[in-house]
């Protein structure tokens, strides 16, 4: 029980660090989120989907690295380009149907200030996050593979640390970009 | 024949694990409303919100851990399917719980740590080891009773545990987490 432990609390402490940082930029923004707390009701989705497709295609590389389909490098890959095509593919419309959800339910209850710019908001940070997200658990993948971490305890952790603090980035930018 | 086959399979679970994954992705908005829900304690209480998506993240890879242990020792045969607390099973569970409570508290420090770093306005550290430890220890007790729960039907429907369990129990790790700070700032604090 003690190995457990401890090899478990090392990992989950240094990706809480890293998340600690989301919440770091969230409290930057402290004054805008009380005038607008619908913002807060946007981070979970945002951060669980970046999370999510970050391990999926963290993940797919994994296995393909130990194949040897993919080799860890950008140039001349097939493979590798399919999987980041059809990872963005996924993201994108995971982005669209959420969006989507987000519109009627805001609409429904009437939550403000405006549903439309809200919902605008949610979708242009989709945008942003998918290609960076991919392209961070792209690069993860292939340092883990170079040094030999364990995906499933290494770097699925991490690309969901990462995630987090990207996707509130990338949901204040956008809020900024739309104007709510 | 063999490659038409394999193509079907992946597109079921390509159909299946983006189902899964838009489903629990609006389920968080679940989350989401809570949180919102919090903002005039998040106001009252200056500081808390840096702890938050660290403790829910938190939550998530405990629980992750927990389930891909659990769907491993499924496999190979170490826990039977079946609810009795046998000693491997009490093992983990325990552990996971221990871990929660632990992290919990050294993330409520270093949340005040870096407050402190970043210059912002803070409650003090003894209060956010206390909303971390109370509403973690709560949350991890929650979440390792479902993970289980949800380790064995998974492996008794034949559901690949990797693909189901993991986003569905970041999801209710999420809500049950939020939930948990915000009762626990709710009842104590504020």
């Amino acid at each position: 029980m003690r190995r457990i432990i401890k090899e478990t609390y090392t990992i989950v402490v240094m990706c809480g660090a890293i998340s600690l940082i989301a919440g770091v930029v969230l409290n930057l923004q402290i004054e805008k989120i009380i005038m607008v707390p619908t913002i807060l009701l946007m981070i979970p989705p945002i951060n669980d989907i970046g999370g999510n497709i970050g391990c999926i295609i963290g993940a797919r590389l994994a296995s393909a690295l130990h194949m040897g389909t993919v080799e860890p490098k950008l140039k001349k890959q097939r493979v590798l380009r399919m999987n980041v095509n059809a990872t963005m593919l996924m993201s994108l419309l995971m982005f669209l149907i959420t969006s989507a959800a987000l519109f009627s339910g805001l609409s429904v209850f009437n939550i403000g200030p405006s549903p439309l710019r809200l919902t605008l908001s949610f979708m242009l940070a989709g945008i942003f996050l998918t290609p960076i997200v991919v392209l961070c658990s792209v690069g993860l993948a292939f340092i883990s593979f170079i040094k030999g971490w364990d995906p499933d305890n290494v770097v699925s952790p991490l690309i969901t640390s990462i995630a987090d603090v990207l996707g509130v980035i990338c949901l204040l930018i956008a809020i900024k970009i739309i104007g709510v | 024949m063999k490659p038409v086959v394999k193509e079907v399979k992946v597109r079921a679970i390509v159909l299946q694990g983006l189902t899964v994954l838009t489903l629990c992705a609006i389920a968080d908005f679940i989350s989401g409303s809570v949180f919102r829900a919090m903002i005039r304690h998040l106001e009252l209480l200056p500081g808390l919100i840096v702890m938050i998506p660290p403790l829910v993240d938190l939550r998530g890879n405990i629980g992750s851990a927990l389930g891909s242990r659990l769907g491993t020792a499924l496999h190979t045969g170490i826990i039977e399917p079946r609810l009795k607390m046998t000693s491997e099973l009490k093992v983990n569970m325990l552990s996971s719980i221990i871990l929660s409570i632990i992290a919990s508290a050294t993330i409520a420090v270093m949340s005040f740590a870096v407050n402190i770093f970043v210059g912002v306005e803070t409650i003090d550290v003894l209060s956010l080891i206390g909303i971390a430890v109370i509403s973690g220890s709560i949350a991890g007790l929650i979440i390792t009773f479902i993970t289980v729960l949800i380790a064995i039907a998974a492996y008794r429907h034949g559901w690949d545990p990797d693909n189901v369990t993991g986003p569905v129990m970041t999801t209710i790790g999420d809500i049950v987490t939020i939930t948990c700070v915000y009762l626990t700032v709710a009842a104590l604090w504020c």
